[in-house]
């Protein structure tokens, strides 16, 4: 049984305690006094250095521990290999686009793919990487080339702080056709059921290279409402929010006037 | 900041890629629709940095790299492709590509490639 030192969040305030936890339990001390069975957990994810257990069976049961890098990187690997999500042993590369970008030192990773009720995790030899479902952009098959030879891959696509990055996951073709629809299925809630016409396509393109509307008229050589009811269709799909509603403007009279005035000499 | 040769066959992707480039304060000084005028253009134009595509008619992208490079081995072209074309990268680092970027692409990151590539 390995004990870490950490913090557990009491019912809104901090409490200092030594967490011991083994291959099936967490358990917390005084003053909270719990074990957490491994398998009853259906959830976690990290923010900073605090980490948020869901518990699956009560309602609304979650648990924060905070804890140094170290400890958390251990409770975590723990957590994941021994939860009650979809687990399977796989290499992982993530990430290895961003933005488009291919990441030059980006490499396979052995260890395992665990989907949780919100989240997708990598679980590495050193690293944990966490993808949020509602994140998640597209799941699809690939291929890529892997020690010089073709080989079929799950490529899954997320948006993070506004740049979409894509990972890959290789595993052996039946697991991977398993972990190809369990994935699919868990982000069912994201997929587009409906085809946008070329124009509204080009649209959408162009917004996911950081376009802005008055560039975006430009190059498709279309007018302001034409583009507008292009985004009210995207809206109406949920691809696409307003982040920002420029305003065209004419002066008054009054504008005019102080135009004029501005634009004369100056007097002595 | 650098003078950049755009090659791809869609209009629509060369407009992308130049109103990007512009954003970044770079200088198109030409645009081609296949490999043969990407190689001419290459000679006449003597561009800084070339985006290349990888799939297009008559002369396809890594066969213009291979015959920009054999011209000029120091010649910077980032190659520029559709997703699940990646077993393409070996292909084009083999053949003298200084960077790679797949689409759909981000301005921000293409711009980062850009200058790092112009840096080398």
């Amino acid at each position: 049984m390995k004990s870490l030192p950490a913090k557990i969040d009491n019912n809104g305030s901090w409490v200092a305690a030594n967490i011991q936890l083994d291959e099936k339990i967490i358990h917390l001390p005084e003053p909270m006094k719990v074990d957490i069975p491994l398998k009853s957990i259906d959830d976690l994810q990290q923010k900073k250095n605090i980490l948020e257990l869901s518990v699956k069976g009560k309602e609304g049961q979650i648990y924060r521990i905070a804890s140094v890098p170290k400890a958390l990187t251990i409770l975590k690997k723990v957590i994941l290999m021994g939860c009650s999500g979809y687990r399977l042993m796989a290499y992982f590369m993530s990430p290895a686009i961003r933005g488009g970008v291919m990441i030059k030192d980006a490499k396979w990773e052995k260890g395992a793919i665990v989907v949780l009720k919100s989240r997708i995790w990598f679980v590495g030899q050193d690293s944990q990487i966490c993808l949020p479902i509602m994140d998640v952009s597209a799941i699809e098959k690939t291929t890529r080339d892997v020690q010089g030879k073709k080989t079929e891959v799950v490529k899954i696509d997320h948006v993070e702080t506004g740049e979409v990055t894509t990972s890959y996951v290789l595993c052996p073709p039946t697991t991977l056709e398993v972990l190809f629809n369990y994935l699919t299925e868990a982000t069912k809630d994201i997929s587009m059921d409906q085809d946008l016409d070329p124009i509204s396509a080009q649209v959408a393109m162009l917004v996911y290279s950081g376009m802005d509307t008055h560039a975006i008229e430009n190059m498709l050589n279309s007018t302001n409402p034409e583009i507008e009811a292009i985004y009210d269709k995207m809206i109406e799909l949920g691809m696409v929010e307003v982040v920002l509603t420029r305003r065209e403007v004419k002066l008054t009279t009054k504008g005019v006037r102080f135009v004029t005035e501005a634009v004369k000499p100056p007097t002595n | 900041m650098g003078k950049i040769l755009i090659v791809d066959d869609t209009l629509f992707m060369r407009t992308l890629l130049k109103n990007i480039l512009f954003s970044g304060s770079h200088d198109i000084v030409g645009e081609a629709e296949n490999g043969e005028e990407a190689v001419e253009k290459f000679k006449s134009l003597k561009p800084d940095l070339v985006t290349m595509d990888v799939v297009m008619p008559k002369m396809n992208g890594i066969e213009a790299l291979k015959e920009i490079t054999t011209m000029n081995p120091s010649a910077k072209v980032i190659m520029c492709t559709a997703v699940g074309q990646e077993q393409m990268v070996k292909l084009a680092i083999k053949s003298g590509a200084k960077g790679y970027i797949v689409k759909p692409f981000q301005a921000p990151k293409v711009l980062e490639e850009v200058q790092n590539v112009l840096k080398q």
